[in-house]
């Protein structure tokens, strides 16, 4: 009799952990699984299809391919840097055909790699409208709470921007990883267009 | 000791039965205390002093203290701050060196202020050196001047197009000459390198630039930060230079104050109730083109940031200002029109319809964020207000057929429903928008739309267009959420819609900006107006939005000829009012022609978006950028050497380079968004608690069929 009631939290604690643990399991399945989706409906896109939704009721549509070659990285991007957005790729935040273009992703999902990268790496950013290539230049660490990213509609570059320190334990911290490439081919590519931010 | 005083203690709590098998337990427990702790904990009785907590509990807390403390230690810190002035570096030391004389002079018309800051420093160190000069902004500013003199040698910036600009440092660099770097990336910093700066050298560096003055709660205001900042930069130096050389200070011969020297002028012709300055004493004196203003001690030092607030008088009446410059070709206007008092406008009612974007995009955050804003909404509804509420994703959905009157029962099912709303599915605008507008006029009130989004939409001018063209009485206010909405659209909409634009950043912020919001719509003093510049006036904004209670309108023209009169219309209180302004020359207002040149441009960039030729209005844009010195995609400031023709002395030698400055004040910044999703903590620690919540269980279930047989607990303890 006493051993029944006692059963009870047990099961109920169980029961919870059990679930969170299948919706934390579930969010680096759905990364998976959205980017083998969205590449079927990104060779839509190419095909010239306006509006391919990868599953009938999203609320987006492939919007370019990042790719690391040397890494053997593919990826789609989004567009929009919204939280469902991020769930299924690295997005855009401003527009993927920006020439000041910045990625951003999750540091435990899509841009788990970004601290790995070396400077001189090659990145190549595909998009409906162009073939872009750039290598890596420059890291920073900046606090999102004093800093914002100044979007500068004359650079040619691309900032990859994720959560940092990518191993913390808990979400929602307030620093980030801001990785800058600069064009590779760009006759004045030394042209200093560093990463400032106000 | 005896057996039954014992047992009595411990059975204080249990329901007494008194048999051969508490006898036999509570000797147990005599014997074995720490059995009996147990026993009493595994039932939940109180047993010793430190009950509270069961063992597990504690190993949770400990686990639970362990990873905040993990949390605590993974967030960095933020960098150290910049230093002001110019930094130099030399072959052997680098130090900083602050400004000996700062010269800041500020011309205001209007909502723009030109600032030109002319600062002096001499190289103390006995090698020639490398430097970056460094001054700090004022929010929104825009370089486009600099002029920066070392010894005879003198680099002067230049508004050339952006292509040009490339080549020209391009050349220079392949002459082999020593490239000079000019930079302004942030909009908080400028930033600007020299070499060769010989010993002893004076630099003189003048920057200009153009900032907007900030309008809140019925004053202009005006903050300029200052350079002194005695702080140094220790590691910075020893990061770059090895071995560290401590860094020096330049102090300057005995006496010397480093001051700075202030002139504001205001150019108005209205009347002001206040001009004040927060941190300096200031002599303000009346001069023709309105009020100067200029640092009491000529001594005072730069150690603080100049701010300067004037308030407006207002009169029962709405009055206008229009302030006029002749720039030869055409004359450049301002108009400025300031709303009456709050006491001279009689309340309207109103109807207010809620739309709120429902879809994907908003999921998490952006919701709460637009549920907060709106629940602020309603709670700022007047009983005599009428409100709706639609939602939209890939469907709309509206709360009332018809919008009804803002009791509190209406209000409480407004509430409820928000609750219950879920982010999902596409963004499908017009319908919502379709409905919002075309609901049934309510009578005598008065319709404004309040639209909460991210504006996550592909169909922008379409979008705009329905606004255009189903908006009559209507005022459409849009609310961005998120940290990158798509502002353009956001505030294109506004425009067309009459309204105005908030952008709500933080969950933190949507208290503070929907109070404003609403204390500035619930006004409106003057609405439908109309103004007439004359034949062939360009002016902007194209659709001229309400006077509000408390916020002045303005408007930025461009005239053929200077008109005797401008006349002004519109309705006030329900009534139909008209207003004759007259025109002020005002001399050096050349402000005047940029700020029109800027909005020109914006309307330019913003055609191509209505489906204008890019490549036309690219160089239109072009044109107007080269003729108003303004920076933009298409142009670029460029650091040319203006030094007096020498013999070729090539360690002289100045390149120059684009600057890589923002279209002119335009320079979008964004936050950053959330980009961890946590699932690994997550894993982890669910693991862990179901690990926990197996243990314990299997734990327990191995003692529980012990407890009711003390006398095997006996034998087992011995």
């Amino acid at each position: 009799m006493t051993g029944k009631w006692r059963r009870w939290p047990f099961a109920a604690v169980f029961i919870t952990a059990a679930l969170l643990l299948i919706e934390a399991l579930w969010i680096p399945v759905k990364a998976e699984m959205a980017q083998a989706l969205m590449e079927r409906a990104w060779s839509r896109v190419m095909r010239g299809e306006s509006e391919a939704r990868p599953w009938p009721w999203a609320d987006t549509a492939p919007a370019g391919i990042l790719e690391l070659p040397e890494r053997g990285i593919r990826q789609i991007i989004l567009e929009g840097a919204s939280g469902r957005n991020l769930a299924f790729g690295p997005a855009a935040l401003n527009g993927v055909h920006q020439s000041d273009l910045v990625l951003s992703g999750h540091r435990d999902t899509h841009f788990r790699f970004l601290d790995e990268l070396q400077p001189g790496e090659r990145i190549r950013i595909q998009t409906t409208q162009s073939l872009r290539e750039f290598a890596v230049t420059q890291f920073d660490i900046v606090d999102s709470r004093n800093r914002e990213l100044v979007l500068d509609p004359s650079a040619d570059r691309l900032t990859l921007v994720t959560c940092y320190p990518l191993d913390a334990a808990a979400a929602g911290g307030p620093m980030r990883l801001v990785v800058t490439a600069l064009p590779l081919a760009a006759p004045d590519s030394d042209s200093r267009i560093a990463r400032h931010y106000p | 000791m005896s057996t039954g005083s014992h047992s009595q203690e411990i059975r204080a709590g249990c329901p007494a039965d008194p048999s051969i098998r508490d006898t036999l337990e509570s000797d147990a427990w005599r014997r074995y205390p720490e059995f009996a702790h147990r026993r009493a904990r595994l039932r939940g009785l109180p047993a010793g002093p430190d009950a509270g907590l069961r063992w597990h509990d504690r190993v949770l807390l400990i686990l639970a203290i362990v990873l905040f403390a993990m949390i605590l230690l993974r967030t960095e810190t933020a960098r150290a701050d910049d230093f002001w002035g110019i930094e130099l570096v030399s072959s052997t030391s680098q130090w900083n060196s602050m400004a000996l004389e700062t010269r800041m002079s500020v011309d205001v018309t209007g909502l723009v202020a030109r600032v030109e800051v002319q600062q002096v420093f001499i190289n103390q160190g006995s090698d020639w050196a490398e430097g970056v000069y460094r001054f700090p902004l004022p929010d929104g500013a825009a370089v486009d001047r600099m002029q920066i003199e070392v010894g005879n040698r003198i680099i002067a910036g230049e508004i050339r197009e952006r292509q040009e600009a490339r080549r020209v440092y391009q050349q220079a660099r392949a002459a082999g000459q020593v490239a000079s770097l000019l930079e302004q990336q942030r909009p908080h910093q400028y930033e600007s390198r020299l070499a060769n700066i010989g010993p002893g050298e004076t630099i003189r560096v003048t920057i200009g630039f153009l900032c907007n003055v900030q309008w809140r709660d019925g004053s202009f205001s005006l903050r300029l930060p200052m350079t002194f900042a005695p702080r140094w930069d220790n590691h910075r130096a020893s990061a770059r230079i090895d071995p560290a050389p401590a860094p020096q200070l330049t102090v300057p011969e005995s006496g010397h104050h480093r001051p700075l020297r202030l002139e504001f002028l205001l150019r108005t012709s209205l009347g002001y109730n206040s001009i004040e300055s927060r941190y300096h004493d200031v002599d303000i004196s009346l001069v023709p083109e309105g009020y100067r203003v200029a640092l009491l001690d000529e001594r005072d030092l730069p150690d603080r940031d100049f701010e300067l607030t004037w308030t407006p008088e207002l009169g029962a009446e709405p009055r206008a200002e229009l302030l006029t410059w002749d720039g030869g070709d055409a004359v450049y206007a301002q108009l400025m029109l300031a709303p009456p008092l709050l006491e001279g406008l009689e309340p309207q009612a109103r109807e207010v319809v809620f739309i709120i974007d429902t879809s994907g995009s908003m999921e998490g955050a952006p919701l709460n964020q637009a549920r907060a804003a709106l629940k602020n909404g309603l709670e700022q509804l007047e009983p005599s207000d009428a409100f709706n509420l639609i939602q939209f994703n890939s469907e709309t959905e509206q709360l009332f057929d018809q919008s009804v009157p803002a009791t509190d029962h209406h209000r409480a099912l407004a509430r409820e429903y928000l609750e219950g709303l879920q982010a999902d599915g596409g963004t499908v605008m017009a319908p919502a928008l379709e409905a919002a507008l075309s609901l049934p006029a309510l009578h005598g009130q008065f319709r404004q739309v309040v639209f909460i989004t991210d504006g996550s939409v592909g169909n922008e001018p379409e979008l705009l267009l329905q606004i255009a063209e189903q908006l009559e009485g209507s005022r459409l206010f849009t609310v961005g959420i998120g940290s990158a909405p798509n502002s353009w659209f956001m505030r294109k909409a506004a425009e067309t819609g009459r309204g105005t634009h908030t952008h709500i950043g933080r969950l933190e912020d949507v208290e503070e900006r929907m109070v404003s919001l609403w204390t500035r719509i619930r006004n409106p003093a003057v609405s439908d107006v109309c103004i007439d510049l004359g034949v062939d006036a360009e002016y902007y904004p194209e659709v001229i939005p309400d006077l509000y209670a408390g916020e002045p309108l303005w408007i930025t023209a461009r005239m053929p000829l200077l008109p005797r009169e401008v006349f002004l219309c519109g309705q006030l209180n329900g009534q139909p009012w008209g207003l004759n302004a007259r025109p002020r020359l005002s001399e050096g207002a050349e402000a005047l022609a940029t700020l029109w040149a800027r909005k020109k441009i914006e309307a330019l960039e913003d055609s191509i978006v209505y489906g204008a030729d890019p490549d036309a209005i690219k160089s239109e844009v072009t044109d107007i950028a080269l003729r108003h010195e303004l920076l933009t995609r298409h142009t670029s400031l460029v650091a040319v050497d203006r030094t007096p023709a020498r013999a070729s002395d090539v360690t002289l030698g100045r390149a120059s380079i684009p600057s890589l400055l923002p279209a002119g004040s335009t320079a979008a910044s964004a936050g950053f968004p959330a980009t961890a999703t946590g699932w690994v903590a997550q894993v982890l620690l669910s693991a862990l608690t179901l690990l926990m919540a197996t243990g314990l269980y299997l734990f327990c279930g191995r003692r529980l069929p012990l407890s009711p047989s003390p006398a095997v607990d006996g034998t087992s303890l011995k």
